[in-house]
């Protein structure tokens, strides 16, 4: 057996990074270190869990207070907030923007007595634990290159995701399980969402998000075909690495044996990922945290205890998305629904991940592509909704490295404009990754003539939400 | 102060404007009239927007090489020629916008002191703004700017062949041995028709060279390539992801084209205009899908309108630029651009080109004639009402344009050129033009195309396609360089220049610029036909050498960029698949027509419904890649998911049962698997290989098991 440089210099880089973390895990040492080698500094974090609540949750009724709009409810939103902006999305025709003030009551929680709406009573149960960024700002005004510049850092899809860049970046911990995975909440419906999401663009394939399905296989054909068992299925891997092996005799090509142990590794992959998978052995204290939802394979609260399982496994990125928050109309009905599907699950996970001891090196993130407006769409009635709003919005963020039970930035009385420590997705970018101990400048990727990076040309670490 | 020496020198390298005989003398008086008096009357009148505390329409006369340079209103100031400079009418108030602008008229005496030192060449003694420095003028390009090899004219090369030229700059090596008969044949097979050899006894290369280029197979095969170049897919993209039902009448005219040896010069020409070319013929309608393969957003709300057409027409030119020309045109959006002489001026310029172009449905009328698409259309099935009629997704000018769910018009009536990009900040209209570094200087309307009176359409796409294929004064000896490097790119693995979408300053230069050179003129000689370059290639030294490795030579040259040996391929997705489906009998060849994205499909790869939201699973695992912007080259990865398709796919198992099926009749087992070898891997298999077959047999597998297993060696999908 060989080190790994030499293992490096005999068989070049780039070569089936998969099959090469998976000669390294016989070594056991950590699978992959990725291009970078290693991190660029010490890491606070070694995971990012992200939840991504697609279709733009209203931050006015759920995190960020203004009792202004309860008392002005009615009202048109005066023109110098506004400040001459054009009205953005569907509303742009509407001659009148009466504002509307929330329908759910507001109560303070936690040391920095951040506000939380009452439908998310478990969210505030974990005040403590995260950090409520209350000023995050987009330049997208519709979904899809909204999502896609979360997911990207461009607004045009094409380029890395997020997880790319770190699977590109730091490689694989555990060879037995792919480094990006997604997660879909089953059936929402709602904005469609295109695997460029969790493309790798330009980054070589491997790199790119693996979706688990919330079906019999969670990974394309992880099943053996009907008839046939994992015994034969043994058998007949063994004569192929047979006859590999009589090729590499003759011809000793790196690319077979990489291809010998990809075919391993496909044949662990049918064992690992139905392990991860299977809640079975989870004690009922843990399931019922979750909620009830979480026997439902699909469901939100699935995914999220999935996703704890994952972390425990050594996945750099896992990616879940929950659809529908895009509440045009009859948000005081849906709204609920909605934060009911979520707000126990998500709660459920950073307790969980915290009692774990696993909540200090992963970092979870909570939130959507923009926010919603303080005026209503169309005529104000009992069943109104919100348009889009890309220039304040909340998240959340929790774990490895985050300045726990704190409140990041400020709108104005209106939840309209920012008027404190606006966060720019840049910028949010370049603080992740930045406690995952990378410099988003130093992880790039020459593509068509020019550096590429997460961050583009742009992106400033953000101090106020790190601890 | 600059001296007289340094000034002159810069005026001499520049051959913008004439140079008096009386020069010297002009300018040594010019500069006294600057310090005694125009640069006073500069700064109180005009520095405060032009350089000052602004830079108004992009026009700064801080220094002469800004002042010289113009604004976005083109050239303000000639040198030796105040009669002819904008800015001397507009201070008369002989032109709008009359200057200085909000305030009274310049005196007589003032005007007549500026006049007199344009008319000495408008020298400066110093900036007007001290120890201002002009901006690198990227907005002009030079000659020097010329110089960089791929904008160069192509060189007259004297060779004879591809293998004299590689052989020049070997470095002392010489080609490995020529592989075997065998290797050769099945390399030949998969190279031009993505499918193995149907029969071993193949013993002329050159005639097999001549079946395989004539085979429809080769259509396919080839096509595909361009298909990535052309980011082609037959959906909206985006979160809707509309499908396209009627666009895959483009990816028929690639094929088509490519196996009826289209002149590829005619190729480029029908795909930005072939509309302006043959209006009634559908072919050339068909192939302008190339414009509108693009992805394109639907719910426009009316702010977002201009932009998404402005991204939409940014589509259209970066796809051409890259696929065409090499070129990342798309980086002069915003600003000039960084590393090649590619100005945002000539960006918008080539921009217009496209501003009344859009996507259309056009209706082929069983008699041929092509008319509007009837708006009635069987809602069901989507298709048009008159019997026979096909309808064709095109991308032109005249038809009523395919409107998206969206608040504002398909396009606007003029394109304007835009500051950092955005639509907000308009810069003046920006009228058709061409790279200027790809122009011989002169007069931009000799491409211009003037359209008959009764035509549909601007002229303007056509303009392009002329300039684009001037071998002589336009950009096509580029055009010549960038397709022959991409035919060599796909016979050995990569190409003479690496970098197959970038020939500019941030590519890699090429390593054979002779060979590149020579082939794009063997390319024009042989009237733009693809036919015979390959033919060339395929009958070189260089390309029927082994594969045998050799530590030397590996030393030497690591990425090959020699030739000196026959590096192994990774067959494409789309290749391995085929492949698979003829090894196994169940190939099916039908050719044409709408596509179908159901796996069990028995059709060529190529003929998969391309839906960017619902890209086909297996074949993304082999690295098919996203059809969101041109494609140069694939990435070959070997990755797990791929073990996982082989094993236990229901497709993977049909393929393995079809195989076994043909060898079930030639005998005992070792006769089963020496026809199995000899099916997949055009040999004999060797003894080990014979006896771990048997074995597996002997122990009770199915023929159907140990085919499986053969289907799953690498060998299988490598070119050797």
């Amino acid at each position: 057996m060989f080190d790994r440089r030499s293992f490096l210099n005999r068989f070049g880089l780039g070569l089936g990074g998969i099959a090469l973390n998976e000669m390294l895990a016989k070594a056991s040492s950590p699978a992959d270190h990725g291009v970078l080698g290693g991190t660029h500094f010490a890491p606070k974090a070694k995971r990012i869990i992200y939840l991504f609540m697609s279709g733009g949750p209203s931050h006015l009724d759920l995190f960020d207070y203004k009792p202004v709009l309860n008392q002005r409810n009615g009202e048109q939103l005066p023109d110098s907030v506004r400040g001459g902006q054009r009205l953005t999305g569907m509303s742009g025709n509407q001659s009148s923007i009466p504002m509307v003030g929330s329908p759910f009551k507001f109560t303070q929680h936690g040391q920095a007595g951040e506000w939380f709406s009452e439908l998310l009573p478990h969210t505030a149960s974990i005040a403590d634990d995260i950090c409520v960024a209350r000023s995050m700002f987009t330049e997208s005004i519709n979904h899809g290159p909204g999502v896609t510049f979360f997911q990207t850092g461009s607004q045009i899809a094409g380029r890395p995701s997020f997880g790319s860049w770190l699977s590109y970046g730091l490689g694989a911990d555990n060879a037995n399980l792919p480094s990006f995975t997604v997660l879909i909440t089953k059936g929402k419906g709602g904005q469609p969402l295109g695997s460029h999401l969790w493309g790798s663009g330009f980054l070589p394939t491997k790199h790119q998000g693996v979706l688990f399905r919330a079906a019999k296989d969670p990974v394309l054909y992880l099943g053996n075909p009907a008839g046939v068992s994992a015994d034969s299925r043994r058998l007949m891997l063994d004569r192929l690495k047979e006859l590999h092996q009589h090729q590499f005799a003759a011809t000793p090509d790196a690319e077979i044996q990489n291809r010998i142990d990809h075919y391993e590794m496909a044949f662990r992959m049918q064992t690992s990922i139905p392990e991860v998978t299977d809640l079975s052995d989870e004690p009922q204290h843990v399931l019922d945290s979750y909620g009830t939802d979480v026997k439902t394979p699909g469901t939100f609260a699935a995914n999220c205890l999935q996703a704890r399982r994952l972390a425990e496994k050594g996945v750099r990125f896992i990616q879940l998305y929950h659809q529908d928050w895009d509440h045009h109309g009859g948000l005081p009905g849906a709204l609920p629904r909605l934060c009911k599907e979520t707000d126990q699950p998500a709660a459920a996970l950073v307790k969980d991940l915290k009692q774990r001891g696993l909540l200090d090196d992963t970092l979870v993130v909570w939130g959507g592509e923009f926010g919603r407006t303080a005026y209503c769409q169309g005529k104000i009635s009992t069943n109104f909704g919100r348009d889009h709003h890309p220039r304040c919005f909340s998240a959340w963020f929790a774990g490895g490295g985050i300045k726990a039970g704190s409140v990041y930035g400020e709108t104005d009385d209106f939840g309209y404009n920012t008027v404190k420590d606006g966060l720019h997705i840049h910028d949010f970018h370049a603080t992740l990754m930045h406690l995952l101990g990378i410099d988003h400048e130093r992880l790039t990727y020459k593509f068509q003539g020019r550096r590429y990076r997460l961050t583009d040309v742009h992106g400033k670490l953000v101090k106020g939400i790190i601890a | 102060m600059m001296s007289v020496m340094r000034f002159l020198f810069f005026i001499l390298s520049s051959s913008a404007f004439a140079l008096p005989a009386d020069h010297a003398q002009r300018l040594e008086r010019g500069l006294k009239s600057f310090q005694q008096d125009v640069a006073g009357i500069l700064k109180e009148n005009c520095l405060r927007c032009h350089g000052g505390e602004r830079v108004k329409s992009d026009f700064d006369m801080a220094t002469r090489e800004d002042l010289l340079r113009g604004g976005s209103h083109g050239s303000v100031v000639v040198p030796f020629d105040a009669k002819g400079s904008a800015l001397v009418q507009q201070i008369n108030h002989a032109k709008e916008p009359h200057m200085p602008d909000d305030k009274p008229k310049l005196s007589a005496e003032v005007i007549a002191k500026i006049t007199a030192w344009i008319d000495d060449g408008a020298p400066y003694a110093e900036p007007l703004v001290a120890g201002k420095k002009p901006k690198r003028d990227a907005s002009v390009v030079t000659d020097a700017d010329r110089q960089w090899w791929s904008f160069q004219p192509l060189k007259k090369i004297n060779a004879k062949s591809i293998d004299e030229l590689l052989l020049k700059n070997a470095k002392g090596m010489s080609f490995n041995p020529p592989a075997d008969n065998a290797t050769l044949v099945r390399r030949l097979y998969l190279d031009l028709t993505g499918l193995p050899p149907d029969s071993s006894d193949q013993t002329d290369l050159s005639a097999l060279t001549d079946r395989l280029l004539s085979s429809p197979r080769y259509g396919e095969r080839w096509a595909r390539h361009w298909l990535d170049v052309a980011r082609f897919a037959e959906s909206t993209g985006f979160e809707q992801d509309h499908d396209r039902p009627f666009a895959f009448h483009y990816r028929d005219f690639v094929i088509k084209a490519l196996n009826s040896d289209m002149p590829y010069d005619q190729f480029v020409k029908w795909q930005l205009a072939g509309d302006e070319y043959e209006p009634q013929n559908p072919l050339a309608l068909a192939a302008t899908g190339f414009l509108g393969a693009g992805v394109f957003p639907s719910q426009i709300t009316a702010n977002e309108v201009e932009r998404t057409r402005y991204d939409a027409m940014d589509d259209m030119l970066s796809t051409t630029s890259s696929a065409m020309l090499g070129l990342t045109v798309g980086c002069a959006r915003c600003h000039d651009h960084k590393f090649d002489p590619l100005p945002t001026r000539d960006y918008y310029a080539m921009l217009s080109t496209f501003t009344t172009t859009t996507r259309m449905n056009v209706d082929v009328l069983p008699d041929g004639k092509v008319t509007a698409a009837k708006t009635t259309v069987n809602a069901k099935t989507n298709t048009p009402v008159v019997p026979g009629a096909t309808r064709m997704m095109i991308c032109g000018e005249g038809y009523d344009p395919i409107v998206m769910h969206t608040q504002g018009g398909p396009f606007f009536d003029k394109t304007y050129v835009l500051k950092r990009g955005s639509p907000d900040m308009k810069d003046g209209e920006a009228t058709q033009s061409f790279l200027q570094v790809l122009s011989k200087p002169g007069d931009a309307k000799r491409w211009q195309w003037q359209p008959p009176k009764d035509a549909k359409t601007s002229g303007r796409r056509r303009s392009l396609s002329n300039w684009i294929t001037d071998v002589d004064q336009g950009a096509g000896a580029l055009l010549a360089r960038v397709i022959v490097n991409r035919l060599w790119q796909h016979h050995f693995g990569r190409g003479l220049v690496p970098t197959v979408n970038d020939f500019g300053k941030t590519g890699t230069a090429s390593s054979q610029p002779e060979l590149l050179d020579w082939l794009a003129g063997q390319l024009i000689a042989n009237g733009w036909k693809l036919k015979p370059i390959h033919k060339l290639i395929l009958s070189s030294q260089a390309w029927q050498q082994s594969s045998q490795r050799d530590a030397k030579k590996e030393a030497v040259d690591p990425d090959n960029g020699l030739f000196m040996r026959f590096v192994p391929q990774r067959l494409e997705a789309e290749a391995i698949r085929d492949s698979m489906l003829a090894i196994s009998g169940l190939l099916d060849e039908t050719m044409f027509g709408p596509g179908t994205r159901d796996e069990n499909s028995k059709r060529r790869s190529i003929y998969f419904n391309i839906k960017r939201s619902q890209l086909i699973g297996s074949m993304v695992a082999f690295d098919v890649p996203e059809p969101l912007v041109s494609q140069g080259s694939r990435p070959t990865t070997t990755v797990a998911p791929q073990a996982l398709i082989l094993m236990n796919s229901p497709q993977a198992r049909q393929w393995a049962e079809g195989l076994a099926k043909r060898i079930q009749p030639a005998g005992d087992a070792p006769k089963q698997i020496a026809m199995a070898y000899r099916i997949c891997f055009n040999r004999d298999p060797k003894p080990d290989e014979l006896a771990t077959g048997a074995e597996y047999l002997k122990s009770g597998a199915s023929l159907a098991d140990y085919c499986q297993v053969v289907l799953g060696l690498n060998e299988l999908i490598y070119v050797n």
